[in-house]
């Protein structure tokens, strides 16, 4: 018999009108990490909220070692041993490292506080995994992979015996995942079940042990990681043959039109580039190699200390970023949330933003133009939504970002800077941003892309800039570039 | 979840619940209207509650706040918002008494520097909030006092009666044979004005984009620091504009004149659905907000209910408004 720390069986939750997860039933082996994967609104999140008693099914039972268990709340869950990392970091900011690792569970001694023996697990802990972070820094000194070691460690001291991490990788570089990974297969060796909900297969791959995956809120299947391909996972996932992954096609390169010299500011310092009008001209490089201020110092966003920017030949000096835009620039900026879109303004009126003049009328919004246009931008990028009235707040990650990329379609922009154009996104709605990425350069229009996933920047750039604490490391054509020589470049 | 149903049509169809939302303001109103004059003739046997004359106070109460609150809800719409308007009711129109009566300046003249004084204390606010990063509460806070202060040096706190003739139609002019008062008209142009712009134009939907997020408005090349000083300036001279009504009205001038307008104004544009974190709400919202709580005191005074207790009832309503906004909120998401 198969030892099974933590079983679901045909759980069903149902919200109003949508039937979040439909009779799945997962069985997860004590001391293995789990991947579970699905597309966004696959039903991974809501599988996790019963996990963690944050919602109630409306059928079926978590069987936790062996005993049915209802968790009404999530301190229930958290009791049981059941504990979750979230996308979306959670601390208290202005605390201790230590003090955030006792949140809600604080160590009392003659009904006092027990700093010293607070601070001494903590050092322990810490040390156990490694690590080299000062329990008594403030959590708002520390990168974001150090706090989210601190959400880890948060969670094991609750004495976790299923750890359940959403998306951790989302915001680490590469090297933060080395270490990332080998906290999280220390903590297998201990005895802590991990379940381990990522977007990107390669991780998937490297870490879990077995893997589930979801689509449309049913169990599709649950396997040994070694009976599946990327292949084979991907086409479960999307529930249809998919092709390629990076379904590059070459756009119709002219002149140049973007020319950068000797341009420095802050950590930037001499970066020279040209770019042609209808090329994917890929930055890589590591988080923090100054890839989006060089976008900012060319966007007019920041100002150049020094350095030239040629656009279509001509000499430019943009003060503001709204003088780049008016100049056909744009930028996709890395957080969709907080920077690219309005989250309580509506897909029709965040598709309009930028280029309010195509639907006003003698100084009036035409309802009618706006409602036309903004559905034809919406429909051309297939952005799926209730109603173009709706708020883009209730839209999923690849959906939002379709509307920022409508946004500036919407505004015909020549040279459009993506920077991390898929973060966070699911694999479908990944291989559609790609698509319009092609419709754009073949349109004749420019795109730079900023990324950190090596295997998009391969597949997608015709040439690929590689830049490292702020210098251009150098150059490279699509047809030579491999993840080898850019990390070779970039570190 | 997900959200697979692309229909052939995009657009949506309000329900009927949401236009009530909507409109909180004139269901209330439309609610006090008929409880008060059903108790009006329970009580006195006839109606004096729905008659034009007393509609017409009620108008008449509501004008100069709603005139200050336009601005007030604007400020809301962008996320700010401004707690020295009232004082700087009072001072711009302190001055302006002290100008036409002790000085002797021309009207004209004292308008103009009324109006000069209430956009540099609105520009000194938004330079500020906007520009220095002040947080709105404290930077409005310190030009409330300072404003008030001015103006007690100026006047010693001595009213001053009789405002220039020049003036008097503003406050207590009226129009058709003397049945519509001038200043229910400025207030009734004012926010149907302001309400297009909101509504229609690039500049209204940009204010909202900058109430809705400042970064996301930003990333859409909208220039967040220059709207948001505007909104001060506005907020300065429809204070100002307010405040020389007020005085026509009244035909006198203190420095009680505009006391507690920013906090009116604030319980106005709520109950009128403008949103306290900013980008949502219609402005005409605020001006039906104004009528209601005026109606409301109106309705309790014929009643006899101790003015003193409409303090506590305002802060009733207030509380209730929000109440009900946050609510709401919270279910639909």
């Amino acid at each position: 018999m198969n030892d099974y720390i933590l079983s679901l069986k045909n759980i069903t939750k149902e919200f109003p009108g949508v039937k979040a997860l439909d009779d799945v039933t997962i069985n997860v082996e004590r001391g293995t990490i789990h991947g579970l994967v699905g597309e966004n609104g696959a039903g991974k999140s809501t599988l996790i909220k019963v996990l963690a008693g944050i919602y109630q099914p409306n059928a079926g039972e978590v069987i936790l070692e062996g005993e049915a268990r209802h968790f009404s709340s999530p301190i229930e869950a958290r009791g049981a041993g059941i504990s979750v990392v979230h996308q979306e970091i959670k601390l208290a900011e202005p605390l201790s490292v230590a003090e955030n690792m006792f949140l809600g569970n604080v160590m009392m001694k003659g009904g006092l506080v027990d700093w010293a023996g607070m601070r001494r697990r903590a050092r322990e802990i810490v040390d156990d995994l490694g690590m080299d972070i000062d329990i008594n820094a403030q959590v708002s000194s520390l990168t974001v992979a150090k706090k989210q070691v601190v959400e880890i460690m948060h969670a094991i001291n609750n004495n976790s015996k299923v750890l359940i991490m959403d998306e951790p990788s989302a915001v680490l570089t590469d090297r933060e995942l080395e270490v990332m990974f080998r906290i999280v297969k220390q903590l297998r060796a201990k005895g802590i079940t991990i379940i381990y909900i990522s977007h990107r297969l390669d991780e998937v791959f490297d870490l879990c042990d077995n893997v589930s995956v979801l689509r449309d809120g049913r169990h599709i299947d649950t396997l040994p990681i070694s009976q599946v391909t990327r292949q084979g996972l991907i086409t479960m996932m999307v529930g249809r043959e998919m092709g390629q992954e990076y379904p590059k096609e070459k756009g119709v390169i002219g002149e140049t039109i973007l020319k950068v010299e000797h341009l420095s500011r802050g950590i930037l310092k001499d970066i020279s580039f040209e770019v042609k009008s209808g090329e994917v001209f890929g930055i890589s490089g590591l988080v923090g190699a100054g890839r989006t201020e060089l976008a900012r110092a060319i966007l007019g966003i920041d100002k150049p200390e020094s350095g030239e920017i040629y656009v279509r030949g001509k000499r430019v000096k943009y003060h503001t970023f709204s003088d780049a835009i008016r100049d056909g620039l744009g930028l996709i900026p890395e957080d969709r949330k907080l920077q690219g879109l309005v989250q309580i303004m509506s897909v029709k009126k965040n598709t309009t933003l930028v280029n309010m003049k195509r639907v006003i009328r003698c100084g009036v919004i035409s309802n009618k133009l706006e409602n036309e246009l903004s559905e034809e931008y919406s429909k051309k990028l297939r952005v799926s939504t209730p109603s173009m009235d709706t708020e883009v707040q209730y839209l999923s990650g690849g959906n939002q970002q379709k509307v920022v990329i409508a946004k500036w379609l919407f505004q015909e922009s020549e040279i459009l800077f993506l920077d991390e154009p898929t973060r966070g996104i699911d694999v479908g709605a990944k291989a559609e941003i790609y698509r319009l990425i092609n419709q754009m350069v073949k349109e004749g229009k420019t795109v730079i892309m900023i990324s950190s996933e090596m295997p998009e920047i391969l597949g997608m750039c015709d040439r690929v800039m590689v830049m490292h604490e702020g210098h251009k490391m150098g150059e490279l054509l699509a047809e030579e570039a491999t993840q080898e020589k850019i990390m070779a470049l970039c570190t | 979840m997900s959200t697979n149903n692309n229909k052939q049509t995009l657009r949506a169809t309000k329900n009927v619940g949401a236009i009530v939302k909507d409109w909180m303001s004139l269901v209330g109103i439309a609610l006090l209207i008929v409880v008060f004059s059903i108790i009006s003739y329970a009580k006195f046997g006839a109606q004096y509650f729905l008659t034009w004359s007393n509609w017409k106070t009620i108008l008449l109460q509501s004008s100069t706040v709603a005139i200050v609150a336009l601005g007030q809800s604007i400020m809301l719409l962008t996320g700010n918002f401004d707690l020295s308007l009232g004082r700087m009711v009072c001072l711009t129109s302190c001055v302006g008494a002290v100008l036409m009566k002790n000085v002797g300046m021309n009207t004209g003249l004292a308008i103009v520097i009324m109006f000069a004084i209430g956009l540099t204390v609105g520009l000194i606010n938004g330079l500020m909030v906007a520009y220095v990063g002040v947080p709105a509460m404290i930077a409005t806070l310190g030009t409330q006092y300072i404003c008030y202060g001015v103006a007690k040096l100026l006047t010693q706190a001595v009213p001053i009666p009789k405002m220039p003739d020049s003036i008097a139609w503003m406050g207590r002019g009226y129009i058709l044979n003397g049945t519509i008062p001038v200043c229910v008209i400025l207030m009734l142009v004012l926010y149907i004005v302001a309400q297009f712009i909101t509504s229609k134009t690039k500049v209204g939907r940009n204010l909202y984009a900058v109430g809705g997020s400042r970064e996301a408005a930003f990333f859409s090349g909208i220039n967040v620091k220059l709207y948001q000083l505007g909104t001060f300036l506005l907020g300065g001279v429809l204070a100002t504009f307010g405040g020389l009504v007020l005085m026509s009205r009244l035909n006198s001038v203190a420095v009680t004149n505009g006391q507690n307008y920013e906090f009116d104004a604030v319980i106005s544009s709520i109950i009128g659905g403008v949103s306290l974190a900013g980008g949502k709400g219609r402005v005409i919202g605020t001006m039906f907000g104004c009528i209601f709580l005026n109606t409301l005191f109106n309705g309790f005074s014929q009643m006899g209910v101790d003015p003193f207790v409409q303090d506590v009832l305002k802060g009733v309503v207030l509380v209730l408004a929000v109440t009900l906004d946050v609510a709401s909120n919270k279910k639909k998401s």
